[in-house]
């Protein structure tokens, strides 16, 4: 297809600049969420099983709510029901002694409650790990701290990223389609190694550009929404509300015992959702002014509003429908729509098949920022060569090349240590959640500077090696677990035991790329900064070498005045 | 080819045109949408949607941006897109 060369310069441009600003901060923000995709089974991983109580029969699930309102005044203002689960990595029934802000809490104490084989209340109380939660920050902040206003400044960043990330997959396509009849797909390995990386680059941002544009409108409409109504609340509504809330008509005293039952609300959502699970009931505000309970209801052949479940709001005392995106009718189109793009987002759509989709498609997406970055220096190695062939390459060139090692691998050694480490301490320290950003932080931090300082092709075998020992331990905790020596646990649930094969495979993985780095710093070109030879380092050491005669000479110089 | 027909980089007058006005341009497309289309302004939670489709349109005309001959015709032809865009959305308010 023929482009006129100016539009395919111009769009090569900002392919280039968008690409090299953004692809450090998106790496970390899509791998993070190839990993969410997993968070119910990351909890069930790093889940004592100490703290998880025994499930119950839904025939028993009023009895167990009756007893703990009964007996504990703290579950008075909220509490959340978990039934109908498949794997046992929730506790039935928790509730907090304080009401929980919506923000992320380290100190959060939790109380669960079972009943037992003789229908007599269990209860106790745990620190649970905010583990999963704290991946799910990683990718949405990409691990930048800071707040500004309610928002977190990572976030922001990220949907600003994503903005320019959107103009390097407009960017990206254009300036493709001259060479897309001849070589879409090809993936040529005889030619040249940065060949390879270019056609791989090609392939994937080609095959998943769909998921691309899906991330990135998304993550923009994540970040900003609160502008976006601003404007349009501003110059399109002007004196009209854009929400309405529900005004409740029925009146019924808010007491704990006009608490409206669970068999009640299951008819309920079964009316509205026929083909849904009702998976948990979350009731909050029991005592405030709003008072709701929002039911989770799954199924994984629709798509959903949230990441694991759709959600239906009732009014928990008289049972008046408050919110739904499943209200059947016309009156509920807007917000299926809407629930479709959050959907998209969050691969709730497609159960299993979809979700291990979203996985793979996010480490592609890290894969086209790593192999951005890669591209971006090894063109400017040709460029200098042909201009310059005894110069090396700049520092710009070689930081480059240390930052994206450091940052996108480090990035990864950073959560794997985190996680590993983090289950190993568990059980020997109070809360846990304190050690969670120390260990991912100092252990993130260590490896940038590592990379800058070992430069960027020792330290990418280096750090990559590292990684794949981290990967490894987690399985290897597992397998240990079993002798029943150390304060650590084996896998209880089949997702768990997911966690420890995919950490497995992923360890073999990082192995052969380490393996695949140290031949290219061996074998690959000698001017590139990945090499062992460093063009630099000779430079820096033939300096020295003529300062030193320099000296000599001053010295005769003055000897024989 | 003559380099009078050229396309003129103009980084900085075609991004901040695109930027801003493309997004004052999608919030008067989406607002001339809520109106006008299926179930009008008062249809339930339809300012989720509105919301919404903000940003696509904006991208997309933000990335297109640099199609236009300069930086100059990129701000003449948005500013009076968005003009135009100002006036069918009074009209369809009332």
């Amino acid at each position: 297809m023929k482009v006129r060369s100016d539009i395919i310069r111009i769009y090569q441009s900002i392919h280039i600049w968008t690409g090299i600003i953004t692809g450090l901060v998106l790496f970390i923000g899509f791998y993070a969420g190839s990993l969410t995709m997993f968070k119910p089974a990351i909890d069930s991983w790093i889940a004592p099983p100490s703290q998880v109580l025994s499930p119950i029969p839904l025939t028993k699930a009023q009895q167990l709510v009756d007893k703990v309102l009964q007996e504990k005044v703290a579950s008075h203002q909220g509490f959340a029901l978990f039934i109908n689960t498949k794997e046992s990595n929730q506790s039935p029934l928790v509730w907090h002694d304080s009401p929980q802000g919506r923000g992320l809490s380290l100190e959060t104490t939790q109380w669960q409650a079972t009943l037992n084989t003789q229908n007599e209340l269990v209860t106790q109380q745990v620190t649970p790990s905010a583990l999963a939660e704290l991946i799910d920050m990683l990718h949405r902040t990409a691990g930048i701290p800071g707040m500004v206003g309610h928002e977190h400044l990572g976030v922001l960043i990220l949907g600003a990223a994503a903005a320019l990330y959107f103009l390097a997959l407009i960017s990206g396509v254009i300036f493709l389609l001259p060479s897309l009849a001849k070589t879409f797909l090809a993936l040529r390995k005889g030619k040249s190694e940065s060949r390879f990386w270019l056609d791989a680059h090609n392939i994937v941002g080609l095959t998943s550009l769909p998921f691309h544009i899906v991330m990135s409108v998304t993550v923009v409409v994540f970040a900003y929404h609160d502008v976006i109504y601003g404007g349009l609340q501003t110059v399109v509504y002007g004196e009209k509300p854009m929400f309405t809330r529900p005004v409740s008509t029925m009146h019924v005293p808010p007491t704990i015992d006009n608490l409206i039952s669970v068999e009640k609300l299951l008819a309920k959502s079964k009316s509205i959702a026929p083909e849904f699970t009702v998976t948990n009931m979350v009731f909050s505000g029991l005592q405030s002014k709003r008072p709701s309970v929002r039911l989770g209801v799954y199924n994984p052949d629709h798509i959903m509003r949230g990441p694991i479940t759709d959600y239906i709001f009732f009014h928990p005392y008289n049972g008046m429908l408050l919110n739904s995106t499943l209200q059947p009718g016309p009156d509920g189109l807007w917000n299926r729509v809407v629930a479709s793009f959050f959907a998209l987002h969050f691969g709730s759509y497609g159960g299993d098949l979809v979700r291990w989709s979203y996985f793979f498609l996010g480490l592609g997406g890290a894969f086209l920022f790593y192999s951005g970055n890669i591209l971006w220096l090894e063109k400017r190695r040709i460029k200098l060569k042909k201009s310059a062939p005894e110069q090396p390459q700049s520092n710009t060139c070689y930081n480059m090349a240390s930052a994206t090692v450091g940052i996108c691998i480090g990035s990864l050694a950073a959560v794997l240590f985190t996680m590993v480490i983090g289950k190993w301490l568990y059980l020997q320290v109070n809360n846990i959640n304190h050690y969670y950003y120390s260990l991912y932080y100092s252990i993130f931090i260590s490896s940038v500077c590592w990379a800058f300082w070992r430069g960027a092709a020792r330290s990418s075998i280096e750090l990559l090696s590292i990684t794949a020992i981290a990967a490894f331990a987690i399985p290897a905790t597992s397998v240990i677990a079993w002798f029943d020596i150390f304060p650590v646990w084996s896998s209880q649930s089949m997702s768990s035991l997911g966690i420890d094969i995919t950490a497995l495979v992923t360890g073999f993985i990082l192995l052969f790329l380490a393996k695949k780095a140290k031949y290219r710093a061996l074998n690959g070109a000698p001017d590139s900064v990945w090499s062992f030879h460093s063009y630099r380092a000779e430079l820096r050491s033939k300096n020295i070498n003529e300062s030193v005669t320099t000296k000599e000479k001053q010295v005769a110089r003055l000897s024989n005045s | 080819m003559h380099t009078k027909n050229k396309i003129q980089p103009d980084w900085w007058s075609k991004s901040l045109s695109g930027a801003i006005l493309g997004l004052t341009l999608a919030t008067l497309l989406s607002g001339i949408f809520a109106w006008v289309g299926y179930g009008g302004i008062d249809a339930p939670s339809k300012a989720q949607f509105n919301m919404w489709i903000i940003p696509p349109i904006w991208l997309l005309i933000l990335s297109f941006s640099y199609l236009f001959q300069s930086g100059k015709t990129a701000f003449f032809w948005l500013f009076t897109s968005n003009a135009v865009a100002l006036l069918i959305l009074t009209w369809v308010k009332h």
